[in-house]
């Protein structure tokens, strides 16, 4: 307990953390500014007309619906405008679109805390992500350097004990402060939104999805963390970490891509990280893979394939868990100078 | 007296990619009593801190027992560790904390009662700037703190590797004084270093180490004692003639432009007879005692070729031919010079 406590000090104090935290805040701080200075509550009449635009909208949609059904069954009515029509008409049937236009689409400079709440967290995520791997590994990276861990084996001289504390320290103290800031974030924008804009459609449904995105961001988050983590103990530098990201997503992502799309490899999009990671973020990710259609003979052929969130966890739990596994066992044999 | 420290046959090789194996130790033993204050003794690379190292379990040994407080290290390490306060070569502190901050999370993860921490502070001279960053403390300073972090667990064994590094002459003698108070309460001090008249002034005991092995190691006064070559400066009126007298009487002598150096004088009175007999009348009879400086030269076979730029006491590529032919039975020293080339 005692260990914990001294860690967390540790960690609170390292410039680097407090840099990221400001950091974050700065962040936070302007998109909510900039967002309130650009939304104000619409006026009854400017929400009159946005909701005719959108039942607008809508009778349009059903209109082409109709005409396309019409002009299959050959009987378009012949003062109709030819326009284009899809073969397969439930491709414009309204029913089955996932969304329909609403009200709040047709509202200029008005900010919708239903509609804005999905993409805002993303964008939170993203960041705590950033945050948990660059902290992870610059926290474990600084302290292999600068000696901080030789003078704490010479208190504790159980490494596995010192490692994992530090590891659970990092992990737990990342996820405090990604709760705190996630709930800070959307309380200020709800706030917004009822004062200064509009809440939009605020259902059961709503908040159980937006929980969902949390929670797999959360998960996301700490994975990044430990990886960095991870990786800086494995090279003995936090700079180890950065280059094998940085190296990953060059070589990897681009170069690899590059390569499996010129040999025509089947579902490149599989092997890459960040597909996972958008799968697992967004429940499932649909890739489409140019190679699958090539012995159809030009006829339909449905190439796309899924990857789903269950998949994508396995792959990025298990890659975090190797390096973690290395990192410890590494650490509990290395000659520590 | 139970040994506090217990190193047999200790052997650890680095190896690297670019050059290869280096043995860094290489069969090292060392005994080091409960109550001693022992002297660490060895040329630069000799291997004094991958020993210490090996010892705390911070480097993996390749071979060799060793026990601490009598617990077999690194395996029972964890149960005495508590007891022992440790620097190894210049431990380096994080820069952004104070030096009151550094102790006081030290003492946090050791579960050490936070007043220990101005106590220390105050032991080691740093009370007034305690609460500077260590970013801004001199090396000297830092050598202060990193002392202060090996007293805050009040240690029975107190294991010190070149303590008095960058230390101005007032603190050297404060470390000195520091070291001979603890040793009086009861505390074994392992020192190294490699400022010797210190370690003859404060040590009782000590082990020279060189090239990975141990070439001497006892009380300090029987060690120096090994060494004696019975040396007396004499000044006398006419030199040609008494150093005459003494070679004929059998008596190794070097002349000197002002005085003569006779060896194997078993007693001094053999000198001033031979040559008041003889109407040669004895100035000065002064015996020549071997300094711990003069014996670590000896030892190490660093005092040979002195015009020549000394090397590093690397340790030796694997299949190197020792100089040294092991340890150094104390009394038979001058042939044991090893070719140091
Ligand atoms: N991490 C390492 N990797 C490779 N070789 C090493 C390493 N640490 C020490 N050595 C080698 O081991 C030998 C002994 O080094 P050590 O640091 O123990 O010497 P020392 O007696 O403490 O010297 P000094 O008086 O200069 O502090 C040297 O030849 C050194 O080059
Ligand atoms: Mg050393």
């Amino acid at each position: 307990m005692n260990l914990v406590r001294a860690e967390l000090e540790r960690l609170t104090a390292r410039r680097f953390v407090q840099l990221m935290v400001v950091l974050l805040a700065l962040a936070f701080g302007v998109t909510a500014a900039t967002t309130l200075a650009g939304s104000h509550q619409p006026s009854p009449v400017e929400l009159a007309e946005a909701r005719a635009q959108a039942a607008d909208a809508r009778r349009q949609m059903d209109e082409i619906y109709q005409q396309c059904v019409d002009r299959v069954n050959g009987n378009l009515p012949p003062e109709v405008e030819e326009q284009y029509y899809p073969a397969d008409c439930s491709e414009v049937d309204p029913v089955r679109q996932e969304r329909l236009p609403v009200a709040t689409d047709y509202l200029t400079g008005v900010f919708t805390f239903g509609s804005q709440a999905r993409p805002l967290l993303f964008f939170l995520i993203a960041f705590l992500v950033l945050f948990g791997f660059l902290v992870g590994a610059s926290y474990i990276g600084a302290d292999l350097n600068s000696g901080g861990v030789v003078n704490l084996l010479l208190w504790r001289p159980r490494r596995m004990t010192v490692l994992g504390t530090k590891l659970g320290t990092l992990l737990g103290a990342t996820l405090v402060l990604s709760l705190l800031a996630s709930v800070a974030y959307l309380a200020t924008f709800w706030v917004i939104g009822q004062t200064a804009g509009l809440a939009g459609q605020l259902d059961a449904d709503f908040w159980r999805e937006l929980g969902a995105l949390h929670a797999r961001g959360m998960v996301l988050v700490l994975l990044a963390t430990a990886l960095g983590f991870a990786l800086a103990t494995l090279g003995r530098h936090t700079s180890a970490a950065l280059g094998t990201a940085a190296a990953y997503a060059v070589v990897w992502e681009l170069g690899a891509r590059l390569v499996l799309e010129i040999v025509d490899a089947p579902r490149p999009d599989r092997f890459m990280l960040s597909s996972h990671v958008g799968a697992w973020l967004a429940g499932e990710a649909r890739f489409w893979d140019a190679s699958g259609c090539a012995s159809s003979g030009g006829g339909f052929c449905d190439a796309s394939y899924t990857l789903t969130g269950g998949t994508a966890l396995t792959v990025l739990l298990v890659l975090t868990g190797v390096l973690a596994v290395a990192a410890f066992a590494a650490f509990r044999r290395r000659d520590l100078i | 007296m139970s040994a506090v420290i217990e190193i047999e046959g200790l052997r650890k090789t680095f190896h690297s990619v670019r050059h290869g194996r280096r043995i860094a130790v290489d069969g090292f033993d060392l005994v080091v009593g409960a109550g001693q204050v022992h002297g660490f003794l060895g040329p630069n690379g000799s291997g004094k801190t991958t020993t210490l190292r090996a010892l705390l379990g911070l480097v993996r040994a390749d071979g060799g027992r060793m026990s601490v407080l009598g617990a077999p290290s690194p395996t029972h390490l964890p149960q005495v560790a508590g007891r022992v306060g440790a620097i190894v070569e210049s431990p380096q502190f994080f820069g952004n904390f104070t030096a009151e901050r550094t102790l006081r999370l030290l003492a946090r993860a050791g579960g050490v009662p936070a007043v220990r921490v101005d106590e220390v502070l105050e032991q080691v001279g740093l009370r007034d700037r305690g609460h500077e960053r260590v970013k801004g403390y001199s090396l000297g300073m830092k050598q202060r703190l990193a002392v202060a972090s090996a007293l805050l667990k009040q240690p029975e064994l107190l294991i010190l590797d070149e303590p008095a590094n960058g230390l101005d002459p007032a603190g050297i003698r404060e470390m000195r004084d520091l070291m001979r108070s603890l040793s009086a309460a009861g505390v074994t001090v392992l020192v190294s270093s490699h400022i010797l008249a210190e370690i003859q002034l404060i040590c009782d005991h000590v082990t020279i180490i060189s090239r990975g092995r141990r070439v001497a190691a006892g009380r300090v006064d029987e060690v120096l004692a090994g060494f004696d070559q019975h040396e007396f400066r004499v000044r006398v009126d006419e030199p040609e003639r008494a150093a005459e007298l003494l070679r004929d009487a059998g008596l190794p002598v070097d002349a000197h432009p002002d005085h003569l150096v006779v060896g194997e004088v078993a007693d001094a009175t053999v000198v001033s007879r031979l040559l008041g007999e003889q109407g040669l009348w004895v100035r000065e009879l002064t015996p020549l005692r071997p300094d711990l400086e003069s014996v670590f030269l000896e030892l190490t076979g660093e005092g040979v070729h002195p015009s020549l730029p000394r090397q590093v006491d690397g340790s030796r590529p694997p299949g190197g031919a020792p100089p040294h032919g092991g340890e150094i039975d104390l009394g038979t020293v001058g042939s044991d010079r090893g070719g140091n080339a």
